[in-house]
């Protein structure tokens, strides 16, 4: 730019104008000044020209729409998260959650997700079949099961009805039984003789007290006694007295029914 | 231009760690970015590569940013000028203002930027007419040098003003006013040219 003065302006201060003068906020003695100096030097005339249409010109571009994945790569490349995801809670309403939302979100969706594969529903088939098979061996039927008391005394008195059963098996299971009889004479050999039948007959009636002694009655005490056996004899023999017969020794094994 | 406060607010919940305020300030300034990438750099593919490392480098470096030293949109602008130039300095494109029938490309075979434009002469509509126009100053505008071309970009495009201006270059506001009126100059004596040439 020429260093020189006209109309009382210097070139320098022209082009320090220059802007202020396009940005329309130069006025009175000053703009005067600056347009008397831009009519009369040679350089600073056309500069002026120039200025304003190349500012006209870049006036006249517009601003250019960015490429739509541009956001996109950005929150990808710095936060890693694309904007689409990150957008959608933001914008979502949150729908108020009650218990039974909860309920079925943890526990009932996975329940019935597990039920829908083809896996469990083979699964449950084959127990209900198995289940049916064993009712019917059973000799159980389903209207059987309504009959089940409910009341408390009759669950009550079932157990104890179960109870006893169990018991009456355990004790006349053969092996049991053997053993019970064995442990028995061996006490009996070992205790002292019993009392004499006099005694037994005066408390025959009464076994409330005794009631071993009345089992023992009628089978524990058979390995000791000797049953006597008669053949049958021809018409023409006597049978006389203290002859000699023949002796049996028979041993019983009586169960309790 | 910016809710001072509102920008702040976003900075802070951005350093604070949360990414959807960080979405919100990408998608309030990345139109302004990719323009001023677009008008410096003059291709749509180095703008948007450049818009993104403007954003990437003010997700570093944003615990930096200090509200009473200014805006925020001039700190934003700042950062992407700063990578413009060192992204002008790595690609070596340092030309001054050339002849209008110089190539507008490194390409042997391009066209001087008056034949593309004689080429194109008098389409019948006056929008792509338009669009021509625009597309020439667009060409002449990245004829410049840069010094020239970042001024009048920041001022005739983003309408920041000269104290702005000044701190983002780093010059005064004189060196600004100056390189504008030169800048302008510059254009409008390229694109007379090619229009004299058509005509």
């Amino acid at each position: 730019m020429p260093d020189q003065t006209s109309n009382g302006m210097h070139c320098n201060e022209f082009d320090a104008l220059l802007t202020d003068m396009l940005d329309g906020v130069l006025s009175g003695a000053e703009l005067d000044r600056f347009q008397a100096h831009a009519r009369s030097c040679k350089a600073c005339g056309p500069l002026l020209a120039e200025a304003e249409a190349g500012r006209n010109w870049l006036k006249g571009l517009t601003e250019v729409e960015p490429p739509a994945s541009l956001v996109t790569s950005i929150l990808a490349s710095t936060t890693g998260v694309d904007s689409q995801r990150l957008r959608a809670p933001a914008r979502a309403v949150q729908p108020h959650i009650t218990w039974l939302d909860r309920l079925q979100a943890s526990f009932l969706e996975p329940v019935w997700a597990m039920v829908r594969q083809p896996r469990f529903a083979m699964s449950f088939g084959m127990a209900f079949f198995a289940l049916s098979v064993g009712l019917t061996v059973l000799g159980i039927k389903p209207g059987d099961i309504a009959k089940i008391p409910t009341s408390p005394t009759a669950i009550r008195h079932t157990y104890y009805n179960a109870q006893a059963r169990v018991v009456r098996y355990y004790d006349n299971m053969r092996l049991v039984y053997q053993v019970q009889a064995v442990a028995r004479r061996v006490k009996r050999d070992v205790a002292p003789a019993e009392p004499g039948p006099s005694k037994q007959k005066t408390n025959r009636n009464d076994t409330t007290q005794q009631p071993e002694q009345k089992q023992d009655r009628n089978y524990s005490q058979n390995d000791s006694h000797l049953i006597l056996a008669s053949a049958p004899l021809g018409p023409s023999e006597v049978y006389p007295l203290n002859r000699d017969l023949p002796v049996v020794s028979v041993t019983t094994y009586r169960r309790f029914v | 231009m910016e809710d001072v406060q509102v920008v702040s607010m976003l900075v802070r919940r951005c350093i604070a760690g949360d990414a959807a305020a960080w979405e919100e300030i990408v998608q309030m300034y990345n139109r302004r970015i990719y323009n001023i990438c677009y008008r410096f750099a003059g291709s749509g593919s180095d703008a948007e590569d450049l818009a993104q490392e403007v954003f990437i480098k003010m997700y570093r470096t944003l615990s930096t940013y200090d509200p009473s030293k200014g805006a925020f949109v001039t700190w934003v602008t700042t950062i992407t000028r700063n990578l413009l130039v060192d992204h002008f300095r790595k690609t070596k494109q340092d030309r001054m203002t050339d002849s209008m029938d110089t190539a507008p490309s490194d390409h042997e075979d391009a066209q001087p930027l008056s034949e593309q434009i004689q080429d194109q002469s008098a389409p019948p509509d006056v929008h792509v007419r338009r669009r021509e126009v625009s597309e020439t100053v667009h060409a002449a505008l990245g004829r410049l040098s840069p010094e020239l071309r970042e001024a009048v970009i920041l001022r005739d495009l983003q309408d920041m003003d000269y104290k702005e201006i000044a701190t983002v270059l780093k010059v005064p506001e004189g060196t600004v006013k100056s390189r504008i009126n030169r800048g302008r100059g510059e254009l409008a004596r390229l694109l007379q040219r090619t229009y004299r040439q058509v005509m």
